[in-house]
């Protein structure tokens, strides 16, 4: 026992150094997170207002009631600044000049609705920062004109608290770019189980092990051990990686948990579905859909892989999620145990 | 006449048949069994994922605890939020206390997330309340129609102002395209169907869009795609962003990489155990086997996106775009498998190849409308043919060729390497490299070739680094753009002429250096000039754009009033610019590779100045 598994699994990552294999898969986590970043960051400093700063000038016109209510819910709104016009042709060609960036005209309907006409410029990034501070600008004038008209309501809406500064890339650290670091890892490691006992099928080296004072077990074991491995370790480096970044990751050992249990689970998938079908196109199609399945399945449950990950990593976990993390390290070993239990019947030599 | 036609008839015979021998002996390894349980796993798989869309997997469930009293008038809200757990309040670990009087904030920044998760709860939870209003007037009192204008240049006072400015819009009538954001609930059942795709049910509920999942921008439906004018309450107004069609375009990508994992297999396989030899020993051209062997996968590739196109209704653009991204696919794969050493190398790289394919073509899309430079990705105009606009033939060129070329010269190198020396050795990938581009050069005048072939991806990569960094303020980016321009160049110039040092294919004198640096200059300038492609597309009108290409000449000479001689040199500059630094590299390619990284070094600094000189000159 021991020894000839650790000399396997030293192997395998031997072989990972020696082909730089392990350095490319780094790299590619890591260009899937900061490329993932990007996106947010880009797509949250192209939509969301408070990121930019951008002064959007906007030229209010229409009924003198409703040019008074429109300007004081303008003023309310940073990065936002209104100036009255006598009409809407003359707030128009302003718009066309380019003195402001919007237009909006409000004329009272038969209805008692204010009906406010916008006209924000077609123009890709300014678009967005001009019609996302339009829209806070409009919710704040509902809200007051709701407040006037509470008598012919059922129910009065809740008062509002006052908006606070939260960074907008706060959620996504940890909703999104903590789950994908932690589980990119554990894919690959399937993947590579796969690849490591197809391989050994397709050059025919099994053969050796009947000379060789190894068992098939011990082998997959090796395997298992060295692929299995390595994802909780990348999952943790990253981990400490996003706390150097600024980010706090509470609970890492448990996350380390969770990885390690999920990635018992996928390993052994892998495992299984190469000593089933060991022609590698096959195999890893097969190990593919298995790993769509298992994250699929576990995303309906209650207590979802990546949401469990995200408040553990936030810290607001309760019992729950801890108790998940121990059933998933438990039927890791389930996996793992049942999965020797095949392998001790298989003959190596009679597959592919 | 007819000796070329029987010819290309042989070669289409063979071709033909290992397309077909490789078909058969594909669906041999896969016997019955296994084919039953890859398809229960698939519809379970399917049925599963159509559930989790449909049922809404939240990513945020219960993200933040808040303390609150079940009598509290808060309390629906706090409990209707995904986001938010209600908790007693007599619960110490909360990062929020809603009381009766006050909120009180844990001062952390999860603290503070909470709070915004909390302020967004309940402006959603007031929309919901207001739309089960009976007095909906009152419910909501202001109704919006927003219209996006574009805005001349500069235009005489007076003039563009026509009516439907005014006012006269009616709440349920949006001008758009087949929108209908009907009051409070913008129900939007736009031509594209695909809403069971977004992020839960509640994706195309106005008052819902406020707690989306990722902070990002909330995804206000379809109603506002592309720009369509929207009208309804102020909550419903978002803007244009193509969610649902890019969630369409992506579903073009996915079944790539399935397909890519079974041709590299294929390919690699060939490679194990020398079974490659056989067919390497017929009487067959390399160049015929691997047609051969890509046909069938690349029939299939073909057959898929029709098959989506046809499911998401897509034309014939978003076949035509998607098909050449495909074919870059296989052709990475290709040349990946004949460089990997072991199906576990071969792996890294077909995720490598799928991750970078799928951020590059994906993400530019992203700001289909937002900038010109998401045209670099075909999807930019699948995403544009969903949303059922025209593409002019010069963009779709712009965004189509260099993944074309891209494929050809890829397809080009992995068959200069497919032969027994290369085949059946394992050596080091960058060793392999090295190997492909020199099968490619038999004379001093293949190393022009090769540097005019390498533009396509020169012009990939340098349109990637434009796309990356154009997020950033344009201050930072123009030097941070001409650095990556030059060393992508300088690479792109060296690298081929390094190659054939190493495999001693010239003999390493300072002429030969020189005359091979010119000649990759020469090559490389040539084939520079047809960036002007970049011109039809409108790109140059970015300043970013205008950086990159600037320094090649692209666009010289439309200047009035400049000397006929200055615009000759202007336009020959980057001529002598290219084989400068060429010799450089090219010298020092020729006295080994330490020497060559020093080279290549001064040359990229030699290539920056001129860069820089030239922008600051013209700018």
């Amino acid at each position: 026992m021991g020894s000839p598994r650790l000399a396997i699994a030293r192997r395998e990552l031997g072989s990972l150094r020696k082909e730089k294999t392990i350095v490319l898969a780094l790299a590619i986590q890591l260009f899937v997170a900061a490329f993932s970043s990007f996106l947010v960051v880009g797509l949250v400093s192209l939509y969301d207002p408070g990121a930019a700063s951008y002064q959007v000038d906007v030229a209010v016109t229409g009924d003198e009631e409703a040019v008074e209510d429109l300007l004081r819910a303008v003023g309310t709104e940073d990065g936002l600044s209104g100036r009255p016009y006598s009409s809407t042709s003359a707030a128009m060609t302003a718009f066309q000049e380019r003195q402001v960036d919007a237009v909006l005209a409000a004329s009272t309907g038969e209805d008692g609705r204010i009906r406010v006409a916008a006209v924000a410029p077609d123009t890709g990034v300014e678009t967005t920062a001009v019609v996302t501070r339009l829209r806070d600008a409009l919710r704040e004038l509902e809200r007051n004109e709701r407040a006037e008209r509470s008598a012919f309501l059922a129910t009065d809406p809740l008062s509002l608290p006052p908006a606070a500064d939260s960074s907008p890339y706060f959620g996504f650290t940890y909703t999104v770019l903590v789950p994908l670091l932690l589980f990119l890892p554990v894919f690959i490691s399937g993947s590579l189980v796969v690849d490591s006992l197809t391989e050994e099928v397709a050059r025919g080296t099994l053969e050796l092990l009947r000379v060789a004072p190894v068992s098939f077990a011990a082998v997959v074991d090796g395997k298992l051990l060295a692929a299995g491995g390595l994802a909780p370790v990348q999952a943790v480096a990253w981990m400490l990686l996003l706390q150097l970044n600024g980010s706090t990751i509470e609970s890492v050992p448990w996350l380390f948990g969770m990885v390690a249990g999920l990635s018992a689970v996928v390993v052994t998938l892998g495992a299984a579905v190469a000593i089933t079908s060991p022609d590698r196109r096959v195999a890893q199609l097969l190990y593919s859909i298995g790993v769509l399945l298992v994250f699929a399945g576990t995303s309906l449950l209650p207590l979802s892989p990546a949401n469990t990950a995200a408040r553990l990593a936030l810290g607001t976990a309760g019992v729950g999620a801890k108790v998940a993390v121990a059933g998933l390290v438990f039927v890791g070993v389930v996996a793992l145990v049942g999965l020797r239990f095949v392998v001790d019947r298989v003959d190596p030599n009679e597959l592919g | 006449m007819t000796d070329l036609r029987t010819r290309l008839v042989a070669h289409a015979r063979t071709v033909l048949r290992i397309a077909r021998w490789e078909v058969s002996r594909s669906a041999g390894t896969l016997d019955r069994r296994t084919a039953v349980i890859g398809l229960v796993a698939v519809l379970v798989a399917g049925g599963i994922a159509a559930g989790a869309a449909g049922g809404g997997v939240a990513l945020d469930r219960d993200l933040y605890r808040v303390g609150i009293a079940g009598d509290s008038p808060y309390y629906d809200a706090v409990d209707q939020s995904s986001t938010l757990d209600p908790r007693p309040v007599s619960d110490p670990n909360v990062e929020l206390v809603v009381s009766e009087t006050h909120i009180s904030v844990a001062d952390t920044q999860t603290g503070r997330a909470a709070y915004s998760a909390f302020r967004d709860a309940v402006q959603s939870y007031n929309e919901r309340q207001m739309a089960r209003e009976e007095n909906q007037s009152a419910a909501f009192p202001v109704v919006v129609d927003l219209q996006y204008r574009e805005r001349a240049a500069l235009v005489p006072a007076g003039s563009r102002v026509d009516g439907g400015a005014g006012g006269s819009g009616d709440a349920g009538t949006g001008g758009g395209g087949g929108t209908d954001a009907g009051t409070g609930s913008g129900t939007t059942d736009g031509d594209t169907a695909g809403d069971s795709a977004a992020d839960g049910p509640d994706a195309s509920d106005a008052a819902a869009a406020d707690d989306g999942g990722v902070d990002a921008p909330s995804f206000g439906g379809m109603a506002s795609l592309f720009g369509g004018d929207t009208s309804g309450s102020p909550a419903s107004i978002s803007p244009p962003f193509p969610f649902a069609s890019l969630v369409l375009a992506f579903a073009f990508l996915v079944p790539m990489n399935f397909v890519i994992q079974a041709y590299g297999s294929s390919i690699l396989n060939e490679r194990i155990n020398r079974r490659g030899e056989l067919l390497l020993v017929a009487p067959i051209s390399p160049g015929d086997i691997v047609a051969g062997k890509t046909l069938p996968y690349l029939l299939g590739t073909v057959a898929i996106t029709i098959a989506i196109a046809a499911a998401v209704g897509g034309g014939v653009v978003s076949v035509a775009a998607v098909v050449p991204i495909g074919l870059l696919f296989l052709a990475s794969t290709f040349v990946g498998a004949m460089f990997a050493r072991s199906f576990k190398e071969l792996t890294f790289v077909t995720v490598t190849v799928s991750v970078f394919l799928t951020t590059y073509t994906f993400v530019p899309a992203i700001f289909t409308n937002v900038t010109p430079i998401a045209l670099i990705s075909p999807l930019t105009l699948v995403v544009r043919d969903l949303a059922g606009e025209s593409i002019p033939l010069g963009e779709f060129l712009f965004s189509v060729g260099p993944i074309l070329l891209a494929a050809g010269v890829l397809f080009l190198l992995g068959v200069g390497v497919y032969r027994e020396e290369d085949m059946f050795t394992q050596r080091p990938v960058p060793l392999k490299f090295l190997d492909a581009l020199d099968s490619r050069i038999s004379r001093a005048r293949s190393v022009a070739t090769l540097s005019a072939l390498s533009i396509p991806f020169v012009f990939i990569a340098e349109l990637l680094a434009i796309a990356v960094l154009f997020v950033l303020p344009v201050d930072l980016t123009v030097p941070m753009i001409l650095l990556a321009v030059a060393v992508i160049e300088e690479l792109a110039k060296s690298l081929h002429v390094l190659a054939a040092f190493e495999k001693a294919r010239f003999s390493r004198t300072l002429r030969s250096s020189l005359v091979l640096g010119g000649l990759s200059g020469l090559g490389f300038f040539v084939g520079e000039k047809f960036t002007a492609i970049a011109q039809l597309a409108g790109l140059q009108s970015l300043t970013l754009g205008q950086t990159a290409f600037a320094p090649s000449g692209v666009g010289i000479g439309d200047g009035t009033g400049v000397s006929a001689l200055v615009v000759l040199g202007l336009f020959l500059a980057p001529l002598a610019l290219h084989a400068v630094t060429a010799s450089v590299t090219a010298f020092g390619a020729s006295r080994g590779r330490s020497a060559y990284g020093v080279a290549l070094a001064g040359a990229i600094a030699i290539h920056l100045v001129y860069n820089l000189q030239v922008v600051s000159a013209l700018g």
